[in-house]
């Protein structure tokens, strides 16, 4: 009896392991990795992968040779907290729900918990060269909060087009005619994303743009006093819902 | 509560394992190769004999083993269990993951900037591992702040191995830790299965052969992937759904004074949970925002303590040691920081 309830917890304990390497494998094949975690530090996930399932394909063939000599495994003893049997079963059940539900990019309510920052230093492990000749429709929300950082008179940029993808985030006090284009930034992993963005002026109310929706704005860059403060503010004159991309983050 | 935060939360809690479980791999690859590799009585040998030393010479293995604070924890209990003083193992346990080459780059990487934040980092969780290793050493015995499977299988100094702390804790925690025979539907008594453990130790050094080394390593590995992913796994969930139900604005509304700046970021740094070895860019974020002493403490902190990693620290202490852990390393940290504050340029 006691034979074949460790043969049981051995080989529920090779299938969590699998299942965890599966699960990795599974996030970065279909492109939801980029949902977990900076690309730069996927490799780790990916060899993560691998190692584990190699970890559960060794015990499993040592299982199998040691099934046929009669003698199922050394006793496994406990270690911590969790029993045996709950650990393995808590790794396995977490693997399958992690299959089964779909991670999600966060959205207008995580960013407005987090808290909308208009001027932060933001990371960047390569600091990159501002070009004043640059074309200003090829920036992206982050690369106009980033020129801000460092040059933040509004006026500077008055008249400059822009185009800027993001989904819209509605704060609690923010008037009808106006709306944030807005983008999470990633450090790391989700735990450490915060959210950027830029307030857009519309031609008419923002009721017809529901949050979290992913437009593409075209406008000039105008200043505004919002909220008691001057702003570096879009007039949009075009608005073009797109799909959610693949990436959502910015880095 | 609702759909979108449960999800928000569900998505934090993957993003924290997706990172970790690499490192945690890492490190039971570690505590294997040592466990099987290395010979404990020369290990021994070689650790210095003076508390104060002891606790340096841990502190500083992490350049060796360069793990972050998920890995650490295989790591300082093999350690312990192979008989190295417990001012090494916690030495070890508080410094390997930011004394090591890998944090150091990449601390070094986020605050080019400010490289006195980098050396501060490093020389703050020296001084703070070696004083914790060393007011632990004062302990003759370690064995009652161990949880009762590491205790028995450290090598017995007496001579009285499990005697005095291995009968009393048994008849607490047997039940407890060892249900797992009854949750596969075995009523009877559950089997002790710690002198197999003690076993499977001392029989490391003996000449065995190389393929039952190696099938013990397999052994031990898959225990601990198992054991510690099961702990980190709770612990990711807790600190996830703090994150997603309680606003980080309220963390950071806390305060940006030079004392309550500090005591906000040590509490970021507990509930965030990020690696050691990528924090330093998750800081940077606030370095605008923060004092540096604050920088500072949260660099410091985190890779000591926090929500993910407690129940890994549980695997290795009694609850009442990683309270004493918390507490010291919280208040030398929070001193330090608050000298940086008030005396730093």
């Amino acid at each position: 009896m006691a034979r074949s309830s460790r043969f049981i917890g051995a080989w529920m304990d090779v299938l969590a392991i699998a299942a965890w390497g599966v699960l990795f494998l599974n996030y970065w094949l279909t492109g939801k990795l980029y949902l977990l975690i900076h690309p730069n530090y996927m490799w780790l996930t990916v060899a993560a992968a691998i190692g584990l399932l190699a970890l559960a394909v060794w015990r499993g063939i040592f299982l199998l040779q040691r099934s046929k000599s009669r003698n199922v495994g050394n006793d496994t003893s406990h270690m911590t907290l969790l029993p045996t049997g709950w650990s393995s079963t808590l790794l396995l059940a977490t693997a399958i729900l992690g299959l089964i539900i779909t991670p999600r990019a966060f959205a207008s309510q995580t960013a407005i918990q987090r808290g909308v920052i208009d001027a932060p230093t933001l990371t960047r492990v390569k600091p990159q060269a501002f070009r004043a000749s640059s074309n200003t429709e090829d920036k992206s929300i982050i690369d106009w909060v980033r020129t801000l950082t460092v040059y933040p008179e509004p006026d500077a940029y008055t008249g400059q087009a822009a185009k800027v993808q993001g989904f819209v985030i509605y704060p609690p006090d923010l008037p009808n005619q106006y709306l944030l284009i807005s983008r999470f930034v990633l450090t790391c992993c989700a735990a450490d994303a915060y959210p950027i963005s830029l307030p857009v002026k519309l031609t008419g109310t923002h009721e017809q743009y529901k949050p979290d929706t992913w437009l593409e704005i075209q406008g000039q860059m105008m200043t505004e006093t919002l909220g008691g403060k001057r702003q570096l503010v879009i007039r949009a004159a075009a608005i073009q819902p797109i799909e959610e991309p693949k990436n959502p983050y910015d880095y | 509560m609702n759909w979108t935060q449960l999800n928000s939360a569900f998505t934090l809690f993957l993003s924290l394992l997706v990172e970790a479980v690499p490192f945690l791999l890492l490190g039971v690859l570690f505590s294997g190769v040592l466990q099987f590799f290395v010979d404990e009585r020369k290990l021994v040998r070689l650790m210095p004999r003076n508390a104060f030393l002891g606790a340096l010479f841990g502190s500083c293995i992490g350049f060796l083993f360069p793990v972050c604070e998920c890995g650490n924890v295989p790591v300082a209990r093999r350690l312990l269990m192979q008989g190295v003083p417990s001012s090494v193992a916690i030495g070890f346990l508080l410094a390997a993951p930011t004394i090591n080459p890998i944090v150091f780059w990449a601390t070094w990487t986020a605050f080019r900037d400010q490289p006195e934040i980098v050396f501060l980092r490093i020389g703050c969780s020296l001084v703070i591992a070696v004083l914790l290793g060393w007011v632990f050493s004062s302990q003759k015995d370690l064995r009652p702040m161990l949880q009762p499977t590491v205790a028995r299988a450290m090598p017995a100094k007496t001579g009285v191995r499990g005697k005095g702390l291995g009968t009393q804790s048994t008849e607490n925690d047997v039940s407890l830790l060892q249900s797992g025979t009854y949750f596969l539907g075995q009523a009877e008594q559950p089997i002790d299965v710690s002198e197999f453990q003690a076993a499977a130790i001392a029989a490391t050094t003996a000449g065995k052969p190389f393929s039952y080394k190696l099938s013990l390593m397999l052994e031990s590995m898959i225990q601990e992937m198992r054991e510690l992913g099961g702990v980190l796994i709770l612990g990711s969930a807790i600190a996830a759904l703090i994150q997603a139900f309680v606003p980080r604005e309220a963390v950071l509304a806390l305060g940006q004074g030079p004392v309550t700046s500090i005591l906000a970021m040590m509490l970021l740094a507990a509930i965030v949970s990020i690696c050691s070895t990528v924090d330093a860019f998750f800081a940077l974020s606030f370095s605008s925002l923060f004092t540096t002493g604050s920088l500072l403490a949260f660099l410091v902190y985190g890779p000591m303590i926090d929500l993910k990693g407690i129940g890994l620290m549980m695997s290795i202490f009694k609850p009442r040691a990683v309270f004493y852990l918390f507490a010291l390393a919280g208040q030398l940290t929070f001193l330090f920081a608050l000298l940086v504050n008030l005396y730093g340029s």
